[in-house]
């Protein structure tokens, strides 16, 4: 279908225009994001694309700035993730028997604590920056990860070409390498692109929460300021709008992505499951 | 006992941590604490006894209801949580009963409908409403509904007037419609993905095909076969969504200024009230584990092939 493919390199090109801005943000932001800019408050206007804030910062550079954190939290969240839950998934999934009896065991009680509100307390304690905030939502979110990657490697472990490769003599390290990993990359795929999506958004709502990193413009922490500092009250769209249409514009793009991408590759898993 | 497992980690998570309650908390009150006072407040909340001490005293206190001392309520934190609590579920509860019904029959419909306009369309919508943050479609939902168009209030539970009349239940519902409906609209994407993907599943079965060749219509298959095996995987997967449910809570309570349990958390986030927070942190793990058994034995009765007990449940 000739939409899918459209809506695919379209979501590809929006995060790729993301990552630009991020990249180039202090070519593109007329202002330094911290620095008095003007006079506080002031609405739209040729100088100030989006008004000045509370702080007399400029919005529009504030906003273009906010994107690193954003891609950031998404990214080097999901990499943890990832790492993490295509490693332990695959070792699991592959020995089975006790060490996978007992990383499903540790999961189980793990999944019972609700990760936004664990994350929370954590947030509070460690008062984390944004690196390690991105690592410990990777973690705690990778958890998911290992049981998804791990339930596909189960029915991989005894399809005939491993058991074939592993009588050949192979060594399990390679097996698992050479053969489980390559199968599972397209899965993994799509995991990496929504856990991207949703640790942005988790990110974003730290911040919200007014938990994020202060030496770090994001657009949580915008919005919070915003909303907090009668952006509502007095009706100051420029102020509270475009950092929430800044998330919600990535989200819905890596959301597309990955909807697209795993339309994609599902007819390869349904031939596999056989 | 998965209860007992989380306190347990808990406690190891809290006292893994860097920095504990009392830096915290004088952290507060002085620039730099005198050791006197630390070694005090120490000594009053009993953090000079030996781990395995405190460890015993803090599972039997929480198995007996002393969840501990909120520090900016002044009260014990169990008191101040199940106080919350009630306002919590009066939006959780309708918001999620009114999700999984919307949210079955939209999927099932949207499922059994593959590929048609109108699944595309639903499906497209769906991904759409997921990708917005919950925070960002409070809001907007508060901007455009309560401060544009003036329908309902900004926040809050009852209007001033409740300090003359006491509480209308009326007013109530007044209040709590807004907060309700964002969090209908935050789950129902959940279900109705659960869902389609479910019909979709079961919309390949053999009984399904054998139904068509009796000759039944198109609906009555749907009603009789497919919606009924379809529901099936939903009833766990529904407890597994709670979580995301009191998440979601946190930021819609913040946003409505809805007196719950989430906006709680975001308060003890405001003042750094960590016994409190730990409390939130045990209540919310306590919803999730209660929404789990609950499915657990809801499921036999649903589906009559397993029971309670054997190991046949995936």
């Amino acid at each position: 279908m000739p939409g899918r493919n459209a809506a695919l390199y379209l979501s590809l090109g929006v995060v790729l225009v993301y990552c630009a801005v991020a990249l180039f943000a202090p070519v593109i932001a007329p202002f330094d994001p911290f620095v008095i800019s003007g006079p506080p408050l002031a609405p739209p206007d040729a100088a100030h694309l989006l008004g000045t804030n509370d702080l007399a910062q400029d919005i529009f550079s504030r906003l273009i700035w906010g994107t690193r954190a954003t891609l950031i939290l998404g990214f080097l969240g999901a990499v943890v993730s990832v790492v993490m839950g295509t490693t332990v998934g695959i070792v699991a999934g592959y020995y089975g028997g006790r060490i996978d009896e007992a990383v499903m065991r540790f999961l189980d009680v793990m999944m019972t604590i609700p990760f936004f509100p664990l994350l929370l307390v954590l947030t509070i304690f460690l008062r984390p920056g944004i690196y390690v905030t991105a690592v410990i939502m990777g973690l705690l979110g990778g958890l998911g990860s290992v049981r998804i990657i791990r339930s596909q490697v189960l029915s991989l472990a005894v399809a005939d070409f491993v058991v074939g490769t592993k009588a050949l003599g192979a060594r399990d390290g390679y097996i698992m390498a050479r053969h489980i990993l390559p199968n599972v990359l397209p899965l993994v795929g799509v995991k990496f692109v929504t856990s991207a999506q949703h640790f942005m958004l988790v990110g974003i709502g730290l911040g919200f929460l007014g938990m994020g990193d202060p030496n770090v413009v994001d657009w949580g922490q915008m919005i919070e300021r915003a909303s907090k500092n009668g952006g509502i009250v007095l009706g100051l769209w420029w102020w509270l709008i475009p950092p929430g249409l800044a998330v919600t514009g990535i989200s819905l793009a890596l959301a597309w992505f990955a909807y697209a991408c795993e339309e994609r590759i599902n007819p390869r898993f349904q031939v596999m499951r056989v | 006992m998965a209860f007992g497992i989380s306190v347990t980690i808990m406690f190891v998570i809290l006292h893994l941590m860097p920095g504990d309650y009392i830096t915290l908390y004088l952290e507060g009150i002085y620039v730099i604490a005198p050791p006197e006072v630390v070694l005090a407040y120490n000594q009053a909340y009993g953090l000079d006894r030996p781990l395995i001490d405190q460890y015993f005293s803090y599972f039997l206190g929480v198995l007996q209801g002393d969840w501990g001392y909120s520090l900016s309520y002044s009260r014990p934190v169990l008191d101040v949580i199940s106080e919350k609590l009630v306002w919590t579920l009066v939006i959780l509860l309708p918001a999620t009963i009114l999700s999984i019904i919307a949210g079955i029959a939209i999927g099932a419909y949207s499922g059994w409908r593959r590929g048609s306009k109108a699944d595309v369309t639903l499906l497209n919508g769906m991904i759409f409403l997921r990708a917005i943050p919950s925070y960002w479609l409070a809001l907007m939902i508060l901007l455009v509904f309560a401060f544009y168009l003036d329908l309902f209030p900004l926040g809050g539970y009852v209007s001033l007037s409740a300090l003359d009349t006491g509480i209308d239940l009326l007013d109530v519902m007044n209040h709590a419609a807004l907060p309700i409906f964002t969090l209908f609209f935050f789950s129902v994407t959940g279900t109705y993905y659960l869902m389609r993907n479910s019909m979709l599943m079961t919309a390949g079965e053999d009984y399904i095909v054998t139904a068509r060749a009796k000759g039944l219509d198109d609906m009555t298959i749907l009603r009789q076969h497919a919606l009924k095996n379809a529901m099936l995987p939903m009833v766990t997967r529904v407890a597994l969504q709670c979580a995301g449910m009191l998440t979601g809570s946190i930021f819609v309570e913040t946003i409505f200024s809805w007196p719950g349990i989430g906006m709680l958390t975001f308060e003890a986030l405001q003042v750094r009230d960590l016994p409190l927070l730990q409390g939130i942190l045990l209540m919310d793990t306590l919803i999730v584990i209660v929404a789990n058994i609950g499915a657990d034995m809801i499921y036999p009765f649903v589906d009559p092939r397993v029971e309670v007990g054997s190991d046949a449940r995936a």
